[in-house]
């Protein structure tokens, strides 16, 4: 049996050297694009083009420009002559938010009980951004706010801790972005590429029709679903390997727990997405169909990565769907390993989940396909 | 090039898409579909994100704060826990997203104007949740320190907004809520609508993959009769959907949309010529549709999430990628339909977008009829 299941590994292995492409896109593509993707996103959002609107132009006005400049948040693009600028710019999408300074603005802050007002005005059609703004404008108001109460007051400024809660972020102390942006972004490359590999391997033979010939030859069909997996799992494990290397190479992302676990983990992971591509491989009849299905799927358990947004945010309904995803499991296993790490103590209940899920769509899919051959 | 031609490649093609009900079903429904996905699981505002309480004063007024900020739907009280060690035990396991810690003389420390005396640990690996918290917890804390010390101020003759000098006075055009849905989900129209893009891509690939090629080639039809062919069914279900998709959102999402609708369905069909191209290029490249679909999703499809703007401004990005981006048909859709859909600007001020989504899609195409000679020879 062994013998018959080699020399369909090397029958899958010939085709893929023909068509030389796939295997090159399968092996490094995703690592690629993880690279340039990683690349491009994980960074704190800064350059925000900046409109405003100085009409104090004292030193205190100036001094709230450059500490807004000093987020790092902001470019400021120029001075707006007017609130007519103001409008125009934020229309044609040109800045993402304006600010603008009153006339007395300083003379209020001198004063006794005077109110300096800071209207700020944000691109809504840019809710990202805008929201990133927001922060940076807050910070600064906050810290003006509070020398301007300190001083009104006559606080103890020995004493004085603030009027914003002390922070401290656990797992990620510096709030590097690519900790949170890469994992999610190499658990999402990695499933695409295992689920379409997998998702080809019978509706290409079918459309084909080569499949027919595979059927007639003395293999099983078990024999046959073997050989066409383990192609499937080498180079999705070869995949992670590389994507791994390159985040916490050249992202800097660390592994905290423990490697062996996560690769074991991460072999698991790959058994269960193997088995849901297979399934939409023989419920396909052409590869055209094969695609759209693992567009499906894939963009679905992407929602769940927590990527974009957290599941606890997410309708009732939808978060009782998260459990049933995979990759809703595996990304909690990723991050637990790398950034927490965390071991099998914590992780069980992941781990247990993708055990059941993988058991029940493992064996669906070996009936299943079993049945589609026979 | 004859019309008559064309038109006959497209009859072949809508024929290939028709023979098939799933994959014509899966075609005309899958960009619907992505919709309602996108806009269920991805642009959620966020609620409900469960924290831990360690309350070391157990006064009165730690207790009344803690329900303050745990009151409402945004932050839920997840446990009260009774040592930072369970808090690490928490977070580690990933149940909850961010602990306050509430300082011991929380009120008297409070009072006498020392500061907040409070802390706030959030989750590292997930952010957003953790930063919504701290701005949460932030706002409740500056209203429960003028609250609390209204009457001790007022004693002192100071008016109680003293502790509030600057007046922030934020507005948010376009999106006042800013609420993440009403600007993702326009934005997220390049990912819906040029979906066929990569349909396009596999057709080519088929006809290579199978050796009909050949034979179309051996007919009267010119390369760019062939390609124009190809891509006009899909044009057509494209603007199928630019009607379908926008009022959907609308109708159940509730996106506003303050433009013209029919520029919004001109410069859609102009984007619709340049994604396809780009499925062109890459079906005219690739011998096997394996090939061509793995190649898709490299060049249009993750690009075309990532690198366009929708999720991580473009300002941001490094110079090269910014470049890059210039050459995604997405990266000016993004911006053509967030522009309609919310401020509701017009031609005035989008045209050049729509000018370099043209020359895109024409030097696409040009590219695409080029190496198309060029392979079969």
């Amino acid at each position: 049996m062994i013998a018959r299941i080699a020399s369909l590994v090397v029958k899958e292995f010939i085709h893929l050297r023909r068509d030389w492409w796939l295997p090159a896109f399968m092996l490094l593509g995703g690592a690629l694009e993880l690279l340039l993707i990683g690349w491009a996103t994980s960074r704190p959002i800064t350059n925000l083009p900046l409109m405003v609107y100085d009409q104090d132009q004292s030193a205190a006005s100036r001094a709230l420009i450059v500490s807004l400049e000093n987020t790092g948040t902001f470019d400021l693009l120029r001075q707006a002559p007017n609130l007519d600028a103001i409008q125009a710019a934020m229309e044609r999408g040109e800045i993402n938010a304006a600010l603008v300074i009153p006339p007395d603005f300083s003379a209020q802050i001198l004063s006794q009980g005077g109110r300096p007002a800071l209207p700020v005005m944000l691109n809504g059609a840019e809710s990202v951004s805008a929201r990133a703004a927001l922060q940076a404008v807050e910070g600064v108001a906050g810290a003006l706010n509070e020398r301007i109460v300190v001083r009104r007051l006559g606080i103890d400024e020995e004493a004085f801790r603030g009027f914003t809660p002390g922070l401290r972020v656990w797992f990620n102390e510096n709030l590097k972005e690519s900790y949170y942006t890469t994992p999610a972004e190499l658990g999402l490359m990695l499933e695409f590429t295992v689920l379409l590999f997998a998702a080809l391997s019978f509706s290409r033979e079918r459309e084909l029709g080569t499949l027919e010939q595979l059927l007639v030859m003395p293999f099983s069909s078990l024999e046959i679903i073997i050989g066409k997996s383990i192609p499937v799992i080498l180079i999705g494990f070869f995949d992670f390997l590389l994507m791994l290397g390159m985040v916490h190479f050249v992202f800097d992302v660390p592994v905290r727990g423990s490697l062996a676990l996560l690769l074991v983990l991460a072999l698991g992971y790959l058994m269960v997405e193997l088995g849901k591509g297979l399934v939409i491989s023989v419920v396909s009849r052409t590869q055209h169909q094969a695609f759209l299905l693992v567009m499906m799927i894939g963009m679905t358990d992407f929602m769940f990565t927590g990527y974009a947004a957290p599941v606890e945010s997410m309708p009732r309904a939808i978060q009782l769907l998260a459990n049933l995803v995979p990759a809703h499991h595996w990304l909690n296993i990723l991050r637990g390993v790398m950034l927490k790490g965390a071991g099998l103590d914590v992780l069980w209940p992941s781990l247990l989940a993708l055990a059941v899920l993988g058991v029940l769509i493992g064996g669906f899919s070996l009936a299943f396909v079993r049945r589609a051959l026979n | 090039m004859s019309l008559r031609r064309i038109r006959a490649v497209a009859r072949k093609e809508i024929h290939h898409i028709f023979r098939d009900r799933s994959t014509l079903f899966l075609v005309l429904f899958t960009p619907t579909l992505l919709l309602l996905l996108m806009a269920y699981a991805l642009t959620v505002d966020l609620q409900d994100i469960p924290i831990a309480v360690l309350d070391l004063d157990r006064s009165e007024a730690s207790r009344r704060f803690a329900a303050q900020i745990t009151a409402g739907n945004d932050l839920t009280l997840y446990a009260q826990v009774e040592s930072p060690a369970e808090i690490e035990a928490l977070l580690v396991r990933g149940e909850i997203k961010a602990a306050l810690i509430i300082h011991p003389n929380f009120s008297a420390d409070l009072l006498a104007l020392r500061g907040i005396p409070l802390q706030i640990i959030i989750d590292g690996t997930e952010p957003e949740s953790g930063g919504f918290a701290v701005q949460h917890v932030g706002r409740r804390a500056e209203a429960f320190v003028t609250e609390s010390l209204a009457g001790q101020l007022q004693a002192a003759g100071v008016p109680p907004e003293a502790l509030q000098a600057v007046d922030l006075r934020v507005r948010t055009w376009y999106n006042p809520s800013l609420k993440p849905r009403n600007d993702l989900i326009p934005g997220l129209l390049s990912m819906i609508l040029g979906f066929p893009a990569l349909s396009v891509a596999l057709t080519l690939a088929h006809e290579r993959e199978h050796g009909t090629m050949e034979q179309l080639m051996a007919t009267p039809i010119g390369r760019w009769e062939l390609l124009l062919g190809k891509m006009v069914p899909y044009i057509l279900v494209g603007l199928i959907n630019t009607i379908v998709i926008p009022l959907l959102a609308m109708a159940w999402f509730r996106i506003p949309f303050n433009g013209s609708f029919p520029l919004f369905f001109g410069l859609s069909a102009i984007f619709l010529f340049a994604i396809l191209s780009m499925g062109i290029i890459i079906g005219v490249f690739m011998r096997t549709q394996a090939a061509a679909l793995a190649l898709s999703f490299l060049l249009i499809f993750f690009p075309g999430f990532f690198l366009t703007g929708i999720f991580f401004p473009i300002a941001a990005m490094p110079e090269i990628v910014r470049l890059e981006s210039l050459f995604l048909p997405g990266t000016h859709y993004a911006i053509i339909t967030r522009g309609i859909f919310l401020p509701g600007i017009g031609l005035d001020v989008l045209w050049p977008y729509a000018v370099m989504l043209f020359f895109l899609g024409l030097v696409f195409t040009g590219v695409a009829a080029l190496f198309f000679r060029k392979k079969l020879a």
